[in-house]
């Protein structure tokens, strides 16, 4: 069972809702221990002074902000502790505001809120009338004595809480090189045209069940195999090709492939790709029950029309040219 | 996950797997990852010496033209142990970071190099006026003449041709390369000692001069605005930490157009409508081995910069 991580109340107006906080999110990533290789040992880092190596005990380290290059001002925890937000446990909702509104970038981690004991009514309550507003809740409270800003909204009848970021957090795009030159560029009609096409033709619906962190999966794959006991020689980044050719000789054949797609009809190029994408899309054998649950979801959020099954595997290889084009 | 088709060659004796060989790589071409690599392999003769010694930046297009695109300054560190390396003249942004200027640049000394670079998708290789040798002494001087619409490159040839002009007067010889995108570059050849900052200052006020004599056509002042009309004399790219498009680079444009040496008579007939001076990969490779490299003086003729330059 999950646990939740915070407990409090949802401040809205005159009501209070006792509510719990539980991760939405259990991030999956495979994390590693460094060991010794002759013994197997765990690795214990030590803090050592940087200034001639020896060890410095815990109760000498202090924390300290770099105000410019090797100047530091030592901050003690009791200065950073009477700046702390008083751990208040209440959610204020303070305005609400249309979805649409907010930009993505703006969410950061994403958190279930449920009900706390004997609050079920107040819950719906204010769940029901969210729903129906069709509105999101812009909230802040403290969290682990640190000030958040939070939306929070229904989803399936339920509340679920994104801590956000602070628009001071969200990074200039002026300062980011060719973003500048990107808005300085001119379009033709036609180059617009035939982009909207491409967008149209690999557009499907999305559905989240059909994307896997494939690397997560080979490596823990690899972690199984070898915890069973199995030999593992370190297998080649790529299957090993059959012989060593001449550059020239290798490149020959694709040259001359590229050349007569050109030769054959303009758009040819493209329409070699796209069954190419059609393939990879039948190798991977991404079957039907992931389409069929999400339009079943689709139809009990009762919003968007149900799709038929040819339609969503159709979507499915248009849109592997997306994901393929990943790696170079 | 599909397997990607790879190939394992042979380079002048060094091994390379290659990979995504039909990818296309300009869509509106069709111009296959296949052929970037034929075309670096065939001008890497020319190519290669204008790359050898210099710290390069790599702006890789893993999608294609079409698709993001990044510029790389520090090696990959899964680089072949036959690419070397060299530190740069830059560590990033100025105040940015503590780290220093100790980036490793790759540095390309040989056709399998090139092939390998071109293998990560560096479609356009940029480069320092330096070398990593002597990264304080600029070998040419580089005048970088870009057009604001509806100006074009009919316009910086007439713009070129008189920057030949006066460094006619001066003594100077001039090199003339087509960017591979809209406009014109110009280099002079040094290889005598010379500083950035002289090369800077040189270049603007030649760029000055142009500018008195032809208010309605030049501009040297650096701004982010769009100059309708006008060939803007870039003189900034002498500093230090600038990179310029490689001779014989491929451009990330729509085609695949290569940033291509010319000759002073193909730039007049450029000013007077009659050519384009606009060269793809197959033509490049095509007209070099009828030419060979117009660029070669750059590597070789020595050159003075004046002591203080009129205006």
């Amino acid at each position: 069972m999950a646990r939740p991580i915070w407990s409090g109340t949802i401040s809205f107006g005159l009501v209070s809702i006792p509510v719990k906080l539980y991760n939405a999110v259990a991030r999956k990533s495979v994390s590693f221990n460094q060991l010794d290789a002759r013994t197997g040992a765990r690795i214990r880092m030590k803090k050592t002074s940087a200034a001639d190596g020896s060890d410095v005990p815990e109760d000498q380290i202090v924390k300290g902000y770099e105000i410019s290059k090797d100047r530091y001002v030592v901050v003690e925890p009791e200065e950073l502790d009477a700046l702390d937000p008083a751990a208040t446990r209440t959610i204020d909702l303070e305005d609400f505001v249309d979805l649409a509104e907010i930009d993505p970038i703006y969410y950061d981690s994403p958190y279930y809120l449920a009900p706390d004991k004997g609050a079920a009514k107040p819950y719906a309550l204010l769940t029901r009338a969210m729903e129906e507003s069709g509105k999101v809740g812009i909230a802040r409270f403290v969290m682990r004595t640190k000030q958040y800003l939070a939306a929070i909204r229904v989803a399936d009848g339920h509340l679920v809480l994104s801590t956000m970021v602070y628009a001071d957090e969200v990074v200039d795009p002026a300062s980011i090189e060719g973003l500048q030159a990107a808005e300085e560029v001119e379009l033709s009609e036609r180059e617009l045209t035939m982009a909207r096409q491409l967008i149209e033709s690999l557009t499907a619906p999305f559905e989240p069940e059909r994307y896997h962190d494939e690397y997560r999966e080979r490596v823990l794959d690899l972690i199984e195999r070898k915890a069973a006991g199995e030999e593992i020689a370190a297998p080649a980044p790529e299957p090993a090709a059959a012989r060593v050719v001449d550059l020239m000789a290798a490149l020959e054949a694709s040259v001359r492939d590229a050349k007569a797609a050109r030769g054959r009809h303009p758009s040819a190029a493209a329409e070699a790709a796209a069954d190419g994408a059609v393939d990879e899309a039948a190798d991977t054998g991404e079957g039907e029950p992931g389409d069929d649950k999400a339009a079943d979801r689709d139809g009990a959020r009762g919003g968007t029309r149900r799709r038929s099954k040819a339609g969503a595997s159709a979507g499915a290889a248009k849109a592997a040219p997306a994901r393929k084009r990943k790696s170079a | 996950m599909a397997a990607s088709k790879a190939v394992e060659v042979e380079v002048t004796g060094r091994r390379l797997r290659l990979s995504n060989l039909d990818k296309v790589l300009y869509p509106e071409a069709g111009f296959t990852k296949a052929e970037v690599l034929d075309y670096y392999a065939r001008i890497a003769p020319v190519m290669v010496p204008h790359l050898a010694g210099r710290a390069l930046t790599f702006k890789r297009y893993p999608d294609g033209v079409d698709g993001p695109s990044f510029f790389e300054k520090r090696c990959p560190g899964h680089r072949p142990d036959w690419v070397p390396t060299a530190i740069g003249p830059s560590s990033g942004k100025p105040g940015g970071g503590t780290k220093g200027d100790t980036v490793p640049y790759c540095v390309i000394e040989e056709t399998a190099a090139l092939v390998w670079a071109a293998n990560l998708a560096a479609l356009e290789l940029h480069a320092p006026m330096a070398c990593a040798s002597d990264l304080e002494t600029p070998r040419a001087v580089v005048f970088d003449l870009d057009p604001g619409p509806p100006a074009a490159l009919r316009e910086c040839a007439v713009v070129g041709l008189a920057i030949r002009d006066v460094l006619a007067e001066l003594g100077l010889e001039v090199l003339a390369k087509a960017s591979g995108s809209k406009g014109l570059q110009l280099y002079v050849p040094l290889n005598t000692p010379a500083t950035h900052e002289e090369a800077s200052q040189f270049a603007l006020a030649i760029g000055q001069l142009l500018e008195r004599a032809h208010p309605d056509l030049v501009l040297t002042a650096m701004k982010r605005e769009l100059r309708p009309g006008k060939i803007f004399v870039d003189w900034s790219q002498n500093s230090r930490h600038k990179t310029t498009i490689a001779p014989y680079s491929l451009r990330a444009r729509p085609r695949p157009t290569v940033s291509t040496p010319v000759s002073w008579d193909e730039v007049a007939e450029a000013a007077e409508g009659g050519r384009e001076l606009r060269f793809e990969a197959p033509d490049v490779v095509a007209r070099v081995e009828e030419v060979g490299d117009l660029f070669a003086p750059l590597l070789t003729l020595r050159q003075v910069l004046p002591e203080a330059v009129a205006g």
